[in-house]
C-alpha cells in the first residue's frame, strides 16, 4: 500500500467491508490509512487493494459509506461532522460510484425529444415535436416509428412489454388524443418500421401532458391542460361498447379499418390547473403532479384524491419510489426537487430538498430497484443523479447543449435522456447495486 | 491667713529660717482661729465671761493658758475691731493691767509695725507689699506642718509626753510650758507678747508680725486679707475668642453630639399631637410682598409662573460631553488612518470632522491650540448675532414616518427570478399576450413576425410573418375561441391559431370564410373596411389610421381598436361575429390613447393623453366619470379585476392608482421608473400589479383590494425584475393568468418569463 509509507498527522484503523461479489471485494483485515483523506484516496487505497490479489484489475471508482452516509469530504471532517469516534475500527462500505463511464452516440430526432421511456429494457421509447413516436432498440438504431399524431407527443408509456410478440405502448400528444400502439419488438429490421396506432383515446379537451399504465397494462391514465385525469382501457375488444369502431371520419383523411376510439372509463377531477405528470405505480393508487401546486394520490376505485400534498410552486414532474416505493419526488417551477414521505403523520413538508439545479425541474424518476437513487432532469441542461443519503448530487450529466425535456432510468444502469436539442442520450455503465 | 502664706512665701527665698518661722505661724495662725471658735461655743454657757474676760483672766490664777490665749486674741480683734472704742477699751485695759504698754493705739501699732519691719526684713518693704497686692492667695505653696499626725483631736495626746510626730518619724515632746505667772511676767514685761500664740498641734510659739494681725483684722471684717486688693478692679478678658483653630479640647466629639435627642423627638412629638389636635395654634409666617422684577435664571428651567407670565423659555444648548476620541490619548481604534484622513480632505469644510482625534504620548506634548482665537472669536461673534427667536421644528422620527409596510416574504408568491427565455425573434418584441388557460403565449415584434410559444418549454409553435412590424397582439379571452387579434400599421388581423378542439375549429373556419363579410354601414364606411386575407385564412380590418392600441371585451366578440391619430372617430368597435364595426356613441374628447373595457359592466375606460374617461356603452351622452392623473401624457391602463381600481402608466415613469369609489384623483402615485412606463399589467387573480419601462426593468407590486370599503388598497412594491439588456428597454408585460408569473417582452428579442 503506497499511502500506508507517507508521514501524515493522524491514522484511522479501518475495515472495508462490501456487498458486492468477489472481484471487488478485500481482505476483511483493517488497514491504517492518514484521516485526511477524500473519496478519491479511499477509492485508489481500495484499488491498490484489490490489484494487489489481482493484476489484471482495471481502476474502479468506489463511493464510501459510513453508518449510511455518503462520504463527501474528507475523512476528518466527515468523522468530526457525524461525531463518530476516530479510536475504534472505523467499517467503511464501499460500494461503485454511482457515475456514468460511457456515453453513448446521440440518436438524433427530427424535432424536440419530449418524452422517453425506459420502462422496458428491450427498447427506449420516445416521443418527439414532430408527432412521432419512436422505438429504439439500441443507442442510433430505430427500430419503429409510431405515427398518427396531428400535435407533438408530450409523454410516452410502455403498456404492456411482458408479452413476448408484441409490445402495447401508448403516447399522449397536444393533439388532445391519446394513441395506442401495437408492434413487434424483437423483430430485427434495418429501416424502422412505421406503425399506426390500433386505438385512438379522445376525450381530454386540451393537450394530453402525461400517459402512465397500469402494472398490469389493462389500463392507462392520462392527464391534461383541461385539469383532469382520464382512465383508459388498452383492450383491443369493443364488447364493452365504450369504444366504436370507426370507418371514416369525417375530415379524416387517413381512413384506417383497424383504428377504434376509446373514451375515457373514469375522469377524476380535482386539480383546478394543468395536471402535468400522472404516475401509476400501484394497482389502484394514481399519483399526479399538478400546476396548482399540488401532488395528489388518487384512489382508482374511489376516484377520490386521499392525499393532497402542497408544493407552492407548479409542478412538471412526479415520480413515487424508494423506501417501499412510498416516497414522492417531484419538481416544478423552480430548480428544486423535493421529495416527500406521505407515511410521515402530521407533516406535509418534504422530507428531502435537492437544490443544485438552476433552473426549472422537467423530470424526475427513481432507479427502479434501488431506495436511494433518483435522477432528474433541468431546463439548465443537466441530468443530476442523486442519493438520499447526501445532499449532494453523485454525478452531473452535462451531455445536453439545451433544456432536457425528458429522462429515464433504462436497464438499470442506463440514464437515457431526451432534450431539446433533438437528441436521445444514453448515459452507460452506472453501477447502482 | 492667706495673707500669712503669702508672706511666708514671699519671704522664703530670701530668708530660709524666718520661712519657716512664718509657715509655722501660719499655721498656727490658722489653728487658733478655729480652736477659737470651739473655744466660743464651749464656752458658750459662761457667756458673761466674755465680757470681762480680761477682768476674769486677769483675776484668775489657774486659767488655762490656751484658754486665755485665746481669749487674748479675742479680745485683741474684738479691741481692733472696734475701732476707736477698741483703742479705748484696750487702753483702759492696758491701763488697768498695768503692765500694757500706754503707747498702744495707732502709733503703737505702727511702731510694732516698724520694729517687725525692722527685726524681719528691714530692706524692702514697699516691694513687698506690691508683690502682695500681686500675688494670688492661693494655699498651694503652705508649708507643712511639723507635726504629721493629721487632723486628730488634739486630747487624744493630752497625756502623752510628744504631741505628734515630725516629717522624719521622730516624737515631737511637748515643751515645758511656763505657768501662767511666768507668762503673765512675761507679758508685762514683753509689750508684743500679747501677739505670741502657742500653736498647740505644733507645740510652738508663734509670734504675729503686726501686719498679719492687721491681715487678721481685715479678715475678721470680711474683707479681703491685703489691703491693696481692689474687689473691683476691671475683668481682664485673656482670652482670645477669634481665630481658634484647634479645639480648646483634645477630647473626642461624644456620642451625643450625633444622635438624636429622644427627650427632643419626644418634645416635638408632643408638640406636632397639640398642633393636630389644635391646642396650639401655629401662626404662618408672613410672605414678604415682592418688589419690583423679581430676577430669573434665563437658562434655568421654565418655572410655572414665567410660564404664566409668556416668557419664552429658550433651553440651554447642550453641548456634546467629551468622548474618548476627544482624548489626547485615545485607543488606536478612534485615530482615522491614512485613508480616511485623505478621504476628509476630499469632503467638504462644512461635512469634514471638527477634530482629528491625534495621539500624544503626554499631556506634556499636547502643543496650544492653533484655533483658540478664533473659535472663541466666532463664539463671541456667534453669542453677538445669535437671534433671541424660538424656532419651532418638528422632532419627528424619519422612520416613523414610512408607513407601515408588511415584509415582502409574507406577500409571496410574486414573480422573482427568471428561469425561462422566449427566443426566435429577430427584432423588438412589442406587444405579448397569454391565453386564458395560461398555456400559450403570443408575441408580435418588430420582425413582422407574430410567434405562439408553449409557455411550459419554452417551445415556438407557430410563426406568422407579416411585412410591417406588428404593434399589438391579444388573445382572445375566450378559451373556446383561440383566435389572436394583431395590430400593425392600419391593419387589424384576427388570426386561427388552430389551437382549439374540432369543433371550435370549425366554428372559426366559419367565422373567417371569406364569402360571408358583408357591406359596411355608411357611417363607418370611411374609417374601416373588412377583408379577408389570403395569405393566413384570416380577417383584415383596415382602419383609415394607424392602430395604437386594441382591447378585446371580456366576451370575446367585441374588440375596440384606437387610432390614436383619429380625433374624434379614433375608438371604434368591431363585432367578430357579426363583422360589423361601430364608433362609439360619444364624442371623444382629446386625442384618445387606449381603451380598456371593465372586466364586469358595459363600461369603457378611455384614456386620453391627460386623463381617464370613463362611459357606459349603454348609454349615450356624457362621460360619467373623469380620472385626473395629473399626468403629462398617459401610456398604459390596466384595470383590476374587481374593476374598481384603475392602474394607469405615464410616459414620465409615473404610475397612478386610481380606487373609484374613493375620488377620481389617484389614490397613489407611484414614481418609480426614470424612463417612459411602456405597460402596466394586473393580476388575474393574485393580489399582483406590474409595469415596466425603458428602462429595461419591471417593477412588481403588491396591490391588495380589501372589499370592506372603508379600508383603501394596500400597495407595497415587492421586486425589480432585471435581466432585459440596455438598450430599447422592456416594451410589455403580462401576468401568467394562473400562476403568479410575469413575461417581460424586451427589445432585445426575448420574451422573459419570471417565477416565484
Amino acid at each position: 500500500m503506497d499511502v500506508d509509507g507517507e508521514d501524515v498527522s493522524r491514522r484511522l484503523h479501518v475495515k472495508f467491508v462490501t456487498k458486492l461479489d468477489s472481484p471487488f471485494k478485500v481482505p476483511v483485515n483493517s488497514v491504517a490509512i492518514p484521516s485526511n483523506v477524500t473519496r478519491l484516496g479511499l477509492s485508489s487505497i481500495v484499488n491498490s487493494i484489490i490489484q494487489s490479489d489481482n493484476p489484471e484489475w482495471k481502476t474502479e471508482p468506489f463511493d464510501f459509506l459510513i453508518d449510511g452516509e455518503l462520504i463527501r469530504m474528507s475523512l476528518e471532517e466527515f468523522l468530526l461532522a457525524k461525531g463518530i469516534s476516530a479510536e475504534r475500527t472505523l467499517e467503511i462500505e464501499y460500494i461503485r460510484a454511482v457515475a456514468p463511464r460511457k456515453e453513448e452516440e446521440p440518436s438524433l430526432h427530427d424535432d424536440w425529444v419530449s418524452a422517453v421511456n425506459g420502462s422496458s429494457p428491450r427498447f427506449i421509447l420516445t416521443g418527439c415535436y414532430d408527432g412521432l413516436g419512436r422505438v429504439w432498440s439500441s443507442a442510433g438504431s430505430c427500430s419503429h416509428i409510431l405515427e398518427g399524431h396531428s400535435g407533438a407527443i408530450s409523454s410516452v408509456a410502455v403498456v404492456n412489454s411482458k408479452d413476448a410478440e408484441t409490445v402495447t405502448v401508448a403516447t399522449a400528444s397536444k393533439d388532445r388524443t391519446l394513441r395506442l400502439f401495437k408492434f413487434d419488438a424483437d423483430e430485427s429490421v434495418d429501416s424502422s418500421t412505421r406503425v399506426t396506432a390500433y386505438k385512438i383515446l379522445r376525450g381530454h379537451k386540451a393537450s394530453v401532458q402525461s400517459v402512465s399504465a397500469q402494472k398490469s397494462g389493462d389500463m392507462v391514465c392520462s392527464s391534461s391542460w383541461d385539469c383532469t385525469i382520464n382512465l383508459w382501457n388498452t383492450n383491443q375488444s369493443t364488447s364493452e361498447g365504450e369504444s366504436v369502431p370507426v370507418k371514416k371520419r369525417k375530415g379524416n383523411n387517413q381512413a384506417d379499418e383497424s383504428q377504434s376510439e376509446g373514451e375515457a372509463v373514469t375522469t377524476l377531477v380535482g386539480h383546478t390547473q394543468c395536471v402535468s405528470s400522472v404516475v401509476w405505480p400501484e394497482h389502484d393508487v394514481i399519483y399526479s403532479a399538478s400546476w396548482d401546486h399540488s401532488v395528489r394520490r388518487w384512489d382508482v376505485e374511489t376516484g377520490k384524491d386521499s392525499l393532497n400534498l402542497f408544493c407552492g410552486k407548479a409542478l412538471n414532474t412526479v415520480d413515487v419510489g424508494g423506501e417501499g416505493s412510498a416516497l414522492i419526488a417531484a419538481g416544478g417551477s423552480d430548480p428544486i426537487l423535493r421529495v416527500w414521505d406521505p407515511r410521515k403523520p402530521g407533516t406535509s413538508a418534504p422530507v428531502f430538498q435537492f437544490s443544485s439545479h438552476s433552473s426549472w425541474i422537467s423530470a424526475c424518476k427513481w432507479h427502479r430497484s434501488s431506495w436511494y437513487h433518483l435522477l432528474s432532469a433541468s431546463y439548465d441542461g443537466k441530468i443530476m443523479l442523486w442519493d438520499l443519503r447526501t445532499a449532494w448530487p453523485l454525478s452531473i450529466i452535462e451531455t445536453h447543449n439545451d433544456k432536457v425535456l425528458s429522462a429515464d432510468w433504462w436497464k438499470g444502469e442506463n440514464v437515457i435522456s431526451g432534450g431539446a436539442d433533438s437528441n436521445l442520450r444514453i448515459s452507460s455503465g452506472i453501477a447502482i447495486s | 491667713m492667706t495673707k500669712k502664706s503669702k508672706g511666708g512665701k514671699e519671704d522664703k527665698t530670701a530668708i530660709e529660717t524666718k520661712s519657716k518661722s512664718v509657715s509655722g505661724k501660719s499655721q498656727k495662725q490658722k489653728k487658733p482661729v478655729e480652736k477659737e471658735e470651739e473655744l466660743i461655743q464651749e464656752s458658750g454657757t459662761d457667756s458673761d465671761y466674755d465680757g470681762d474676760s480680761l477682768s476674769g483672766s486677769l483675776n484668775s490664777d489657774d486659767f488655762d493658758s490656751d484658754i486665755f490665749e485665746s481669749e487674748d486674741d479675742v479680745t485683741q480683734g474684738g479691741t481692733e475691731e472696734d475701732g476707736g472704742d477698741g483703742e479705748s477699751s484696750q487702753d483702759e485695759l492696758l491701763d488697768h493691767e498695768g503692765s500694757i504698754d500706754s503707747e498702744d493705739g495707732d502709733d503703737g501699732s505702727e511702731q510694732i509695725d516698724s520694729d517687725n519691719i525692722e527685726e524681719e526684713d528691714g530692706s524692702d518693704e514697699a516691694s513687698d507689699r506690691d508683690e502682695a497686692v500681686e500675688e494670688s492667695d492661693s494655699s498651694e505653696d503652705e508649708v507643712a506642718p511639723r507635726n504629721t499626725v493629721g487632723d486628730v483631736p488634739l486630747n487624744w495626746y493630752k497625756d502623752e509626753k510628744h504631741i505628734g510626730y515630725d516629717i522624719t518619724g521622730k516624737k515631737i515632746t511637748k515643751k515645758e510650758r511656763q505657768d501662767k505667772l511666768d507668762s503673765f511676767l512675761a507679758s508685762m514685761d514683753d509689750s508684743k507678747n500679747w501677739r505670741k500664740i502657742i500653736d498647740d498641734y505644733n507645740d510652738e510659739e508663734v509670734e504675729l508680725t503686726k501686719e498679719e494681725s492687721k491681715m487678721v483684722r481685715r479678715l475678721l471684717k470680711g474683707q479681703a486679707p491685703h489691703a491693696d486688693f481692689d474687689p473691683y478692679a476691671d475683668y481682664v478678658d485673656w482670652f482670645k475668642w477669634t481665630d481658634a483653630i484647634h479645639p480648646l479640647s483634645s477630647a473626642p466629639e461624644p456620642k451625643r453630639r450625633f444622635i438624636p435627642s429622644i427627650w427632643e423627638a419626644k418634645k416635638v412629638v408632643k408638640l406636632v399631637r397639640r398642633i393636630r389636635m389644635g391646642l396650639i395654634k401655629v401662626k404662618k409666617p408672613e410672605e414678604e410682598p415682592e418688589e419690583g422684577p423679581v430676577p430669573y435664571l434665563l437658562w434655568d428651567a421654565l418655572t410655572s409662573d414665567q410660564k404664566n407670565k409668556h416668557l419664552t423659555y429658550i433651553p440651554p444648548p447642550k453641548l456634546k460631553l467629551p468622548g474618548h476620541e476627544e482624548s489626547y490619548n485615545p485607543s488606536l481604534e478612534y485615530i482615522p488612518t491614512e485613508e480616511e484622513k485623505a478621504s476628509y480632505e476630499l469632503m467638504f469644510e462644512e461635512d469634514r470632522p471638527k477634530l482629528i482625534p491625534t495621539r500624544f504620548t503626554c499631556l506634556r506634548s499636547i502643543p496650544a491650540y492653533e484655533n483658540a482665537l478664533k473659535e472663541s472669536f466666532e463664539r463671541c461673534l456667534d453669542l453677538y448675532l445669535c437671534p433671541r427667536i424660538r424656532k419651532k421644528r418638528i422632532n419627528i422620527d424619519p422612520e416613523s414616518l414610512k408607513p407601515k409596510l408588511p415584509s415582502r416574504k409574507d406577500l409571496r408568491p410574486y414573480p422573482n427570478s427568471c428561469y425561462l427565455e422566449y427566443k426566435g425573434h429577430t427584432g423588438a418584441v412589442t406587444s405579448i399576450s397569454t391565453d386564458s388557460s395560461g398555456q400559450w403565449i403570443a408575441s408580435g415584434s418588430t420582425d413582422g413576425s407574430v410567434r405562439i410559444w408553449e409557455v411550459e418549454t419554452g417551445r415556438c409553435l407557430k410563426v406568422w410573418q407579416f411585412d410591417e412590424a406588428i404593434k399589438f397582439v391579444a388573445w382572445n379571452p375566450l378559451s373556446s375561441l383561440p383566435v389572436l387579434a394583431i395590430a400593425m400599421g392600419r391593419d387589424l388581423f384576427f388570426l386561427n391559431t388552430e389551437l382549439g378542439n374540432d369543433e371550435e375549429q370549425e366554428v372559426i373556419k366559419e367565422m373567417f370564410h371569406s364569402g360571408n363579410i358583408p357591406e359596411p354601414e355608411a357611417s363607418v364606411a370611411a374609417i374601416v373596411t373588412w377583408l379577408s386575407d389570403e395569405l393566413y385564412g384570416g380577417i383584415k380590418i383596415r382602419h383609415f389610421k394607424n392602430i395604437s392600441s386594441i382591447d378585446w371585451h371580456r366576451k370575446g366578440d367585441y374588440l375596440s381598436t384606437v387610432m390614436a391619430s383619429g380625433e374624434t372617430r379614433g375608438v371604434v368597435l368591431h363585432q367578430l361575429s357579426k363583422k360589423k364595426t361601430q364608433r362609439l356613441p360619444f364624442k371623444i374628447r382629446g386625442l384618445p390613447v387606449c381603451t380598456l373595457f371593465h372586466p364586469s359592466l358595459s363600461y369603457i375606460f378611455v384614456a386620453t393623453r391627460k386623463d381617464v374617461r370613463v362611459y357606459n356603452l349603454l348609454k349615450t351622452g356624457l362621460a360619467t366619470k373623469k380620472l385626473e392623473t395629473g399626468m403629462r401624457e398617459i401610456s398604459s391602463m390596466a384595470i383590476h379585476p374587481g374593476g374598481d381600481n384603475l392602474i394607469v402608466g405615464s410616459k414620465e415613469g409615473k404610475m397612478c392608482w386610481f380606487d373609484m369609489d374613493l375620488s377620481s384623483k389617484p389614490y397613489k402615485t407611484l414614481k418609480n421608473h426614470p424612463k417612459d412606463i411602456t405597460n402596466v399589467a394586473v393580476h388575474r387573480s393574485y393580489p399582483l400589479f406590474a409595469s415596466c419601462s425603458e428602462d429595461s426593468t419591471a417593477y412588481v407590486f403588491h396591490g391588495k383590494v380589501y372589499n370592506d370599503l372603508n379600508q383603501n388598497p394596500l400597495i407595497v412594491p415587492l421586486e425589480i425584475l432585471r435581466g432585459h439588456s440596455i438598450k430599447g428597454g422592456v416594451l410589455d408585460c403580462k401576468f401568467h393568468p394562473r400562476q403568479p408569473w410575469l413575461f417581460t417582452a424586451g427589445a432585445d428579442s426575448i420574451i422573459k418569463l419570471y417565477c416565484h
